[in-house]
């Protein structure tokens, strides 16, 4: 009898893995499953993660794009990890797919990767973040927003606001991604082509997160309280993050300094409306995701695609928010 | 005593147990092969080492510093400060002297571990800890928290393409590296002394073995890896980043210990450690190429590690241990009563 | 384990009151000259403001300090696996509360957590499994469940009452959380200090064969801390998730170290057997306090990591030299 349940015990620990395997395995597969349209296009595809209030939207439409268009698609995510991307873009090579697409975190690290692409033969389109300019060489397309020009319409919205002049923080994405220096160089430019006196006590890096934003925030309030004449975050999701430090302090909603994020999500759709967040710029991660999709589709077929594929903008302020749909 | 007759106690299982390396790695390879296509290929396992070569790099530092009886956190921290130290450096330098530089940086940090465990007499794991967030935060202070980028991106591209259409460069001083470490374990004086010191570092003193010389050379040996690891990494990408080698320490560890080296010290092996990080390496590439999201593939790896540790521990020392669940239920519930029962039962290691 | 490195030959042995007192009085000095750095390097520092807010940054991480505490003093090293407990907590409480409301998701998040807490006080007290590999590898199994269970992406929480409630103060002044806080500090405090389970644990931690030869049930004492820890940081997450309204699968990151950061410069040691709930909370209190300042001066929050590395080395070298200046060894 002993012999029964230490066999049973034991037999249950080492099948856990192969039991889990071949459970995914056949869940991936079905995922995947519908028949492929033209030749089987297989497709792999670097994600900059599974689980993000814009990430994951926008995979998941590029599942559905795949879907329809009947391709297969293997993805791999780097969980926001530059070193983990670059070695699953070397994975990717590795499968020998029809096409790649990648979701960059950095400006310059996949370079050797997407030479090694380029030499395999196998077209890239880069999605989202932009890497520099001589990356661009080495890749077929790059489809996503323009993310310089959001910092720009930032800077723009908030010198009319502040009347040019005014203490403002920037809660920063992650450090050293493309979005993030785009979207905080486009801002600090502008304000310096306009001549503007307003001036950026201080800039933090909340990698996207909106709990990192929270902890930075604390800070941010902490050393400057009511200096603050506006905020400025890359994202809604770190907006949401300095609203609840602010909350958290004591201090009333209403006297909450006026907050320019981007993506258009719900809850910044609700906060404009209640008259705590300032503007924010709506971009869609389902457009985002499709687009690349069809766009590394057309590229495997040999087909000629445009190298900037741009993802539209609109800015939301209080005047139009009733009007615009919440991008996520 | 009671020693009870059943599968946990037989000698077929031992020597299961004792080849478990082989055996997982046999596992592995066969699930592999079923589930993706072309696994068995050479190219697939040509280009799942070279994933798994910056890891391994770090492990055979590691093995050094477990084998010792001690535990180094701070090798993804000197991973990140050499990688800049070689990019960075590269245009007032040039590449070659800029990489020396970042070997140098993880030879200096293995001396700052090694100065605070051996003279200050730290514990390692404390220790390291600290000089993990020290060296972290250094690297952050350096580059302000960005990447830095190298002058040209080619230079590095040798390292990470196969040559001569077998391994790549990486890979291929990874093999060297591990195989001369598996030598000096085993066939030097020196290497066999680094085993009693692991196993008890007083009494390897009392018959003459310097052994803090020995703890010394084992964090500079696992601080001098780590740098390797950071050059050559960080020139593959042509980037030197202040985030890199965030979470490859603890995988590392895994798969050192997945290789049989213990953290008690005193016993370990570099082939081991090889096999360990091969069956990581056919995991990943295996749930990878199924898609199998990241989380699914930790729980895997979590239950590889806890199984073989938890099967380490019946063959271990004089006493074979029974683990069944019964006899697990059985020792919970006699710790309640009398002493003698708990002193015939104690086995404290 | 990692073994102790040897001692070096003729060493002596010198006793004296500064030795015996110079640990105890070392921390509560230390905190004593912050406050008063503090105060002259900002005029925002001795504001009821920000040590309110040093305080609401102590709290969740202090909670699982106590639970490290218990580990330490029971030789049980470390705790790695706290980052997947938290986030069981977080993830639990948020995904079950629209389908069972939120106390009882709280409750299941707790126990949950719990659970895990107790595989590992199993497998390491009966089983006498590392406790460093084996926190690790259930950590990231763990971990890996929780996100199966909410399909592996962020968990939304919509409940705002209870967030208010948690970030809502008390007579205007003192935020709730930080009195629960309070609470489980003072709690685990007598716990440690007055009951038997505090009795045994230091017992088991300064010489456990020699303890398992008396009636101390010493594999027991040993699960229930990796129990007690499991649950606190379960509960801690479960806090954490009611406060932010979202919460991912790494929301506990880094907070293992945080932890051990403030239980080691508080004077507890890794080898067991010594330290208290109060001292690490001083710990932790001092980490706090200096990261507080360092924000002040506009510090950036990566390279704060150079302070909190020197203080630890510094807390340990200190506390390492007056043990064997006082005979301890």
């Amino acid at each position: 009898m002993r012999n029964r349940i230490s066999l049973v015990s034991s037999a249950a620990m080492v099948a856990a893995a192969g039991l889990v395997l071949s459970g995914c395995a056949s869940a991936a597969d079905d995922s995947n499953g519908d028949a492929a349209a033209d030749g089987d296009i297989s497709i792999c595809y670097v994600t900059a993660a599974e689980a993000h209030p814009y990430v994951t939207p926008a995979n998941e439409a590029f599942d559905e794009a795949a879907a329809e268009a009947g391709v297969t698609v293997t993805r791999l995510s780097q969980e926001f990890d530059v070193q983990t991307g670059t070695e699953q873009l070397n994975t990717c090579i590795g499968q020998s797919p029809d096409g790649i697409v990648l979701w960059p975190l950095d400006p310059q690290a996949y370079i050797p990767g997407l030479i090694s692409a380029q030499d395999a033969g196998i077209p890239v389109v880069l999605i989202n973040s932009p890497m520099d300019d001589e990356a661009l060489e080495f890749v077929t397309s790059f489809t996503g927003p323009d993310t310089y020009n959001q910092g720009v319409i930032a800077a723009d919205l908030l010198n009319d606001l502040l009347g040019a002049e005014g203490n403002v923080v920037i809660i920063a994405g992650q450090a050293g991604n493309g979005t993030t220096i785009g979207r905080t160089d486009g801002f600090t430019e502008r304000l310096d082509e306009l001549g503007s006196s307003i001036e950026v006590l201080q800039i933090v890096n909340a990698d996207f997160d909106q709990q990192k934003a929270l902890e930075a925030s604390r800070d941010l309030i902490t050393r400057f309280g009511d200096d603050l004449d506006a905020v400025y975050a890359n994202d809604d999701t770190m907006a949401r993050g300095f609203i609840d430090a602010w909350a958290e302090s004591g201090r009333s909603l209403d006297d909450i300094p006026p907050i320019m994020g981007i993506n258009g999500q719900q809850d910044a759709f609700e906060s404009i409306k209640a008259g705590q967040f300032f503007a924010t710029i709506v971009q869609s991660p389902r457009e985002d995701g499709k687009l690349a999709l069809n766009t590394i589709v057309s590229a495997a077929r040999g087909e000629a695609v445009e190298a900037r594929i741009p993802i539209p903008l609109t800015t939301v302020t209080i005047d139009n928010v009733d009007d615009v749909e919440p991008a996520l | 005593m009671n020693a009870r007759r059943n599968i946990f106690t037989s000698d077929a299982f031992h020597g299961l147990v004792r080849n478990r390396v082989v055996i997982i790695l046999a596992a592995t390879l066969i699930i592999g092969a079923t589930f993706v296509p072309g696994f068995l290929e050479f190219r697939t396992a040509s280009l799942g080492l070279d994933r798994m070569a910056t890891l391994g790099l770090v492990a055979i530092g590691l093995t050094v510093v477990l084998i010792a009886g001690q535990l180094d956190l701070s090798g993804g921290a000197i991973l990140a400060l050499s990688g800049i130290a070689t990019i960075g450096l590269q245009a007032e330098l040039g590449q070659i002297p800029a990489a020396f530089v970042g070997l140098g940086v993880g030879i200096a940090a293995g001396a700052i571990n090694g100065f605070l465990v051996v003279v200050l007499r730290i514990n390692s794991l404390v220790a390291t800890l600290a000089s993990m967030l020290f060296f972290r935060a250094l690297a952050h202070l350096i580059t302000e928290s960005r990447p830095v980028s190298g002058i040209d991106p080619f230079f590095g591209l040798a390292v990470s393409r196969p040559i001569g259409g077998t391994f790549t460069g990486r890979t291929l001083i990874f093999f060297v590296l591990i195989i001369l470490l598996h030598l000096w374990l085993t066939r030097s004086v020196a290497g066999r002394q680094l085993f009693a010191v692991g196993s008890n570092p007083a009494s390897a003193e009392a018959s003459g073995i310097r052994s803090r010389a020995y703890l010394f050379g084992a964090f500079v040996f696992s601080g001098t890896m780590a740098g390797v690891a950071g050059v050559i990494q960080s020139l593959s990408v042509n980037t030197g980043s202040p985030v890199f080698g965030e979470n490859i320490v603890l995988i590392a560890i895994a798969a050192v210990v997945i290789g049989g080296t213990r953290l008690e010290g005193g016993r370990g092996s570099a082939l081991g450690t090889l096999g360990g990080l091969l069956t990581i390496a056919a995991l990943t590439t295996a749930m990878e190429y199924q898609s199998v999201p990241s989380y699914v593939q930790a729980i895997v790896t979590g239950v590889i590690l806890l199984l073989l540790i938890l099967l380490d521990r019946t063959v271990s020392g004089s006493q074979r241990r029974d683990v069944t669940l019964a006899a697990l239920w059985r020792r919970a519930r006699s710790s309640r009563s009398s002493r003698i029962t708990e002193r015939t039962l104690h086995h404290e290691k | 384990m990692t073994t102790p490195v040897p001692p070096p030959p003729g060493r002596t042995i010198n006793r004296g009151l500064f030795s015996h007192y110079g640990a105890r009085l070392g921390l509560p000095a230390g905190i004593l000259v912050t406050l008063i750095a503090g105060a002259l390097v900002s005029d925002r520092f001795l504001t009821v403001q920000n040590l309110t807010n040093v305080l609401i940054n102590m709290s969740i991480i202090g909670i699982i300090v106590v639970g490290m505490t218990f580990v330490f003093v029971t030789r049980g090293l470390a705790d790695l696996s706290v980052p997947a407990t938290v986030a069981v907590g977080g993830l639990l409480v948020l995904g079950l509360e629209s389908s069972i409301g939120t106390i009882p998701a709280a409750i299941v998040g707790v126990l949950a957590a719990a659970i895990a807490g107790g595989i590992n006080g199993w497998l390491i007290g009966y089983a006498g499994l590392n406790p460093v590999i084996t926190t690790l590898a259930s950590g990231t199994i763990v971990l890996g469940i929780a996100q199966v269970f909410v399909g592996g992406v962020i968990v939304y929480g919509d409940n705002t009452e209870a967030q208010a409630f948690l970030t809502g103060r008390v007579f205007g002044v003192v935020p709730v959380i930080v009195l629960i806080f309070l609470a489980v500090v003072v709690i685990g405090h007598l716990v440690l200090s007055r009951s038997m389970l505090g009795r045994w644990s230091y017992a088991v931690g300064s010489n456990p064969s020699a303890t398992g030869a008396s009636a101390v049930p010493v594999k027991r004492v040993r699960a229930i801390a990796f129990l007690m820890t499991g649950t606190l940081s379960g509960f801690s997450g479960v806090l954490l998730g009611i406060t932010l309204q979202t919460a991912r699968p790494g929301i506990g990151t880094g907070y293992e170290f945080d932890a051990i950061t403030a239980v080691v410069v508080g004077g507890v040691s890794l080898l067991g057997g010594s330290g208290t709930v109060l001292y690490a909370f001083g710990g932790l209190l001092f980490v706090q306090l200096l990261t507080n300042i360092m924000v002040l001066l506009g510090v950036p929050t990566e390279p704060q990591g150079l302070v909190k590395g020197a203080l630890i080395v510094g807390a340990v070298a200190i506390d390492v030299a007056l043990r064997r200046r006082g005979g301890r060894e």
